[in-house]
């Protein structure tokens, strides 16, 4: 065992920002996923177990908090000099003599940027230069808060894509807060849902893909076609333009072969979990069965 | 991840750190040799022969200590309290760097930076003034506490941009105690006992009153009650420690209440 949290409320002033009553584990090696709208509590469940902010109950682990790394959703560093020096500070390393830092630096093709100063860096050149030296520290720990903040689409994806492959054959347990399903999808194996300030669900992502939506969903355009064609089957809460459906392994052929014969484009998907965070909130909130 | 210590690199990159902020430049060495240049040709020139050397050496003592409190009050000030508005010291502490260690680092950069302020300031008042040479042990003192001041500084004004954490309001302050201590202390050139009886008073507890008043007479030896201001020293330290403990606790690692 990781970290446990029991209990765990944080306040600011007389708002209660997050509370969590059911105890939550997290084991080594895990790849967690904090998920949630903003003002659900996310950053300040990172900023409680990292002992940055006030809380009552408890957080069990043997780390300590410099033991563990983390990439807050904004990173300040000094302009005063080439962000190679501060680098080189940061890690007590020389990039020249680091291999693993070269690599590193590489793969984020983050080279040419070594010479410039922090604040001639773009958003996501400032991101890769935090997230390069987070990964540096190799703690047991790490919390990457809202990574692709303020990235566009194209920068968003190649830099989770880079996290991913970085992580592929790591031991290291990663805690990923993040507003983007998609993101989550490729790292995370296990989902905390958290919506305004309490926690909706937590577990493994197959686990709770199979609890809140089955065994599979397939997504189509919300039209009346669509509607009509699909109403034998149950549907899922999904965003307003599309049309989320359960669907378990004896019914999947039947719906299969009703969409292709329809010419119907859809997408099917047995982890996608913005449907998945829809409906777990949906049942929370009792306006929806579980499956 | 282990606490990282003070190390080498640390105190390069706080040195560079230093050498990109315009304010211990000027402050700290431009201002200081600027200063004595003008003060000596213009009081040289109204005093007696036979108490110029005197005059020019308490002028250089005065001047000399302008720069500990601008390189390491002023001047870091400013720069420190800009890293606390953004978080930097924050963000230092999550790559597992303690505030001993950070401020270690800090400290003896600014003393090397100090220590080549104090010889730039030598050598130009060597070349443009005709100073009497001090004894070693006067020269020594004036040093030690020179230093001394500047560390009990920094850490001061280090602990008032922790408590503010607002780069306005830290420079705002430090600039208030800069000025005020100048005028209180003998370094504004009106000398501390034309001052008012209560402000004479409050100009004793500070150390910087005994080294602008006291130090040149006894620039080429002598002997000298130092017990006034060993005291002051006490005081100013003993300030400095409850800011600091204080700016620690209010800046802890806080977890369950």
């Amino acid at each position: 065992m990781l970290l446990t949290i029991r209990q765990l409320q944080v306040k600011y002033g007389d708002q209660t920002a997050l509370q969590i009553d059911q105890p939550i584990s997290f084991e080594r090696g895990e790849r967690i996923g904090v998920i949630g709208s903003n003002g659900a509590g996310k950053t300040t469940l990172v900023k409680a177990l990292l002992g940055l902010v006030e809380y009552q109950g408890k957080v069990i682990t043997q780390l300590r908090p410099e033991q563990m790394a983390v990439h807050m959703q904004t990173n300040s560093y000094i302009s005063t000099m080439p962000v190679r020096c501060v680098m080189e500070m940061i890690l007590n390393t020389s990039i020249k003599e680091n291999k693993e830092l070269q690599k590193l630096i590489d793969l984020f093709e983050f080279g040419p940027c070594l010479p410039k100063r922090y604040n001639a860096l773009s958003g996501g050149q400032k991101q890769k230069f935090t997230v390069i030296m987070v990964m540096m520290q190799k703690a047991e720990l790490t919390f990457y808060d809202e990574v692709t903040s303020g990235l566009d689409f194209e920068s968003r994806q190649k830099l989770m894509d880079k996290l991913a492959q970085w992580y592929r054959d790591k031991e290291e347990s990663l805690v990923i807060v993040s507003h983007y399903y998609a993101e989550l999808e490729q790292l995370a194996d296990k989902i905390l849902l958290l919506d305004q300030g309490r926690v909706v669900a937590y577990g493994k992502t197959g686990e709770l893909f199979r609890k809140y939506c089955g065994d599979a969903v397939y997504i189509l355009d919300n039209n009346p076609e669509n509607q009509e064609l699909t109403c034998r089957f149950q549907r899922l809460k999904a965003p307003d333009h599309l049309i989320a459906l359960s669907c378990h392994k004896q019914e999947e052929g039947k719906l299969l072969a009703l969409l292709v014969e329809h010419n119907v484009n859809f997408k099917r998907s047995n982890s996608d979990i913005e449907i998945m965070s829809i409906n777990a909130k949906e049942a929370k909130h009792g306006k929806m069965p579980l499956l | 991840m282990e606490n990282k210590k003070c190390s080498f690199r640390m105190i390069r990159y706080e040195l560079r750190n230093i050498n990109g902020n315009f304010m211990p430049h000027f402050f700290g060495i431009v201002f200081p040799n600027m200063m004595s240049m003008i003060f000596t040709t213009a009081i040289g020139k109204q005093v007696p022969d036979a108490v110029r050397p005197e005059t020019m050496v308490s002028i250089i003592i005065c001047m000399a200590l302008i720069m500990p409190m601008s390189i390491m009050f002023l001047g870091y000030g400013a720069l420190y309290s800009q890293e606390v508005e953004n978080e930097i010291p924050l963000r230092m502490h999550l790559y597992g760097y303690c505030e001993k260690s950070l401020s270690m680092a800090k400290v003896i950069a600014h003393l090397i930076f100090l220590s080549i302020a104090f010889i730039i300031y030598g050598i130009f008042q060597e070349i443009m003034l005709d100073i009497p040479k001090p004894a070693f042990s006067s020269l020594l003192c004036l040093l030690l506490s020179l230093y001394l001041i500047g560390v009990m500084f920094l850490l001061m004004v280090h602990s008032l941009a922790n408590i503010f954490r607002k780069f306005s309001v830290t420079f705002g302050v430090s600039m208030f105690i800069y000025f005020l201590l100048m005028m209180l202390t003998g370094m504004m050139g009106i000398s501390t006992d034309q001052l008012p009886k209560a402000l004479q008073g409050v100009a004793k507890v500070f150390p910087m009153t005994y080294i602008s008043n006291d130090f040149a007479d006894f620039w080429q030896g002598g002997s000298y009650n130092f017990m006034p201001y060993i005291q002051s020293c006490i005081f100013l330290g003993a300030v400095t420690g409850i800011l600091a403990m204080y700016a620690q606790y209010r800046n802890r690692r806080v977890g369950s209440k």
